[in-house]
């Protein structure tokens, strides 16, 4: 996988290019398929763990309006990425391997590779730049509705919407976003690498495509948590100021 | 804009055989045809255990690491760093727990199903069962459900203690502002028995979702070698969804009205 990391950011960057039809489609493709698994995903993650669960606790001392400043920390820091990168790797990522796959047990690689042609700069570097661009785009669609989902639950708490986003706005800054949107990126490229490799190397028929997408699966899910788990931790202990309530 | 709506208009198309699937498998399992095939049952309990446990385990403990990070680190913030443990209490128990055995279940159990038994449909096995005479609805998708009742709700608790331990390293070994006593006090106080069985049932909804969809997409698979990728994928985007919606269907319906917090009167 790291050999495949590597030779992949070698072939996008070394000339010619011949990628950019393949990364429009990558890219309209990830769009079709994931925005309305994220749409209903965030809504509802936003609503039922930040949203109810905090709002709950906070109704208790009757300071619902502190949950705007705790949407920041937990949707633009926590759950609009890791949400993102899981409908991402479900989503995307699984068709690419399946897609991959499928053109492994054909021997459609082979055949391209006989043309001369580098399935790596041609199938794993659009799909590997694409996902990258398309879950940091994402991730600030899944924080607007994140958010939507905050206010739903501010509305379920019958409190004005006014103070959720006088504090959500002013807790927020821009620390936070960039943070964000550079960990949904190098969630896209964790998925992407993932997945294009399981793809390529899958065998063995018909069990073997469905078996590479379960381990391209597993693997992804487990990889973008723990690399969450470190970026995190780096981000809150290098930026003490993020962390102050104001 | 068309193909923009293919998703959302597969799933209501295939919601109601979804639905006539899970009623039929449903029927099987508590109909008692299933203990037919006990052995079976046994045999896919058995590979749940080896297969999936560990797995579900380790993604448990580290989202446990990073709810202990951010309550410690919120929790410093409010000037209470003493009560990271209300954090971690109601963070792991009631929401991170379900939602992170639910993606490993679809990503490991949910995606393995549909391989496996997608296999078995396109390479004609299941005809084969049916000729047989084994009803191969009881044989492969009522013996998985069955196996699934019998495993999870221990796999799940034992991965609610995963969760736990590694808040308590987050917070007291690694962040370290509170002594261990001081989490554990705050901790326990804000949970209770009710809790965990309010969880455990958030979490078995999700799993059975889960199973019954990846059952549905490998029963159904079709279209060669390519046909079982794509189902994988598929079932990987609703139970995706269905995870999500469980969850907050589950917090709405248990903690929604009735905080359960040891605050006020």
């Amino acid at each position: 996988m790291m050999i495949l990391t590597g030779k992949t950011i070698m072939s996008a960057l070394r000339p010619p290019y011949p990628y950019g039809g393949e990364f429009v489609n990558q890219f309209l493709f990830a769009l079709r398929l994931c925005w309305f698994p994220l749409l209903i995903s965030t809504i509802a993650f936003g609503y039922g763990a930040p949203g109810l669960q905090a709002g709950n606790f906070l109704v208790l001392f009757g300071a619902i309006d502190r949950l705007g400043g705790f949407f920041v920390l937990a949707t633009i820091r926590e759950f609009a990425p890791f949400v993102t990168a899981i409908i991402l790797a479900g989503v995307a990522g699984t068709a690419i391997t399946a897609d991959l796959g499928a053109r492994k047990i054909r021997e459609e690689l082979d055949a391209l590779q006989v043309l001369g042609v580098d399935p790596v700069k041609n199938l794993v570097v659009p799909r590997f730049l694409s996902l990258m661009v398309v879950t940091g785009l994402f991730n600030i669609y899944a924080l607007l509705f994140g958010i939507f989902g905050g206010v739903l639950a501010t509305l379920t708490f019958k409190a004005p919407l006014g103070p959720f986003f006088a504090t959500l706005l002013t807790n927020a800054s821009t620390t936070d976003l960039w943070g964000s949107v550079v960990k949904t990126t190098l969630f896209g490229a964790i998925i992407a690498i993932v997945c294009c490799y399981k793809g390529m190397t899958a065998s063995g028929g018909a069990e073997g495509v469905g078996r590479a997408v379960n381990q391209a699966v597993v693997i992804s899910f487990l990889g973008i948590f723990a690399f969450n788990y470190v970026f995190t931790q780096t981000l809150l202990a290098t930026h003490p100021e993020i962390s102050v309530i104001k | 804009m068309q193909r923009y709506l293919v998703a959302p208009r597969d799933w209501i198309a295939s919601l109601g055989d979804i639905a006539k699937f899970a009623a039929r498998d449903f029927g099987e399992v508590f109909g008692l045809r299933v203990f037919r095939f006990f052995g079976e049952a046994l045999r896919q309990a058995g590979v749940l255990i080896l297969g999936s446990t560990m797995v579900i385990w380790s993604l448990a403990f580290i989202l446990g690491l990073q709810c202990g990070i951010e309550g410690a680190y919120f929790n410093r913030s409010v000037g209470a760093p003493a009560y990271a443990g209300v954090f971690s209490a109601w963070c792991d128990l009631r929401e991170i727990m379900p939602y992170a055995f639910g993606y490993m279940m679809s990503a490991k159990v949910g995606t393995g199903l549909v391989a496996e038994i997608g296999a078995m449909r396109i390479t004609d096995e299941i005809d084969a069962l049916e000729v047989m005479g084994i009803s191969s609805m009881t044989f492969l998708c009522a013996t998985r459900l069955l196996a699934s009742f019998m495993v999870l709700p221990f796999m799940y608790l034992a991965a609610v203690g995963a969760g736990f331990f590694a808040s308590y390293l987050a917070v007291v070994q690694q962040i370290g502002e509170v002594s261990s006593g001081g989490f554990f006090l705050i901790f326990w106080m804000f949970q209770n028995p009710p809790d965990l069985l309010y969880s455990l049932i958030k979490g078995m909804a999700m799993a059975t979702v889960i199973v019954i969809v990846g059952t549905y997409y490998g029963y159904t698979a079709g279209g060669g070698p390519v046909g079982v990728g794509t189902a994988t994928a598929k079932s990987m985007v609703l139970n995706t969804v269905m995870v999500h919606l469980v969850g907050m269907l589950g917090t709405q319906i248990f903690w929604g009205a009735n905080p359960r917090a040891p605050i006020g009167g």
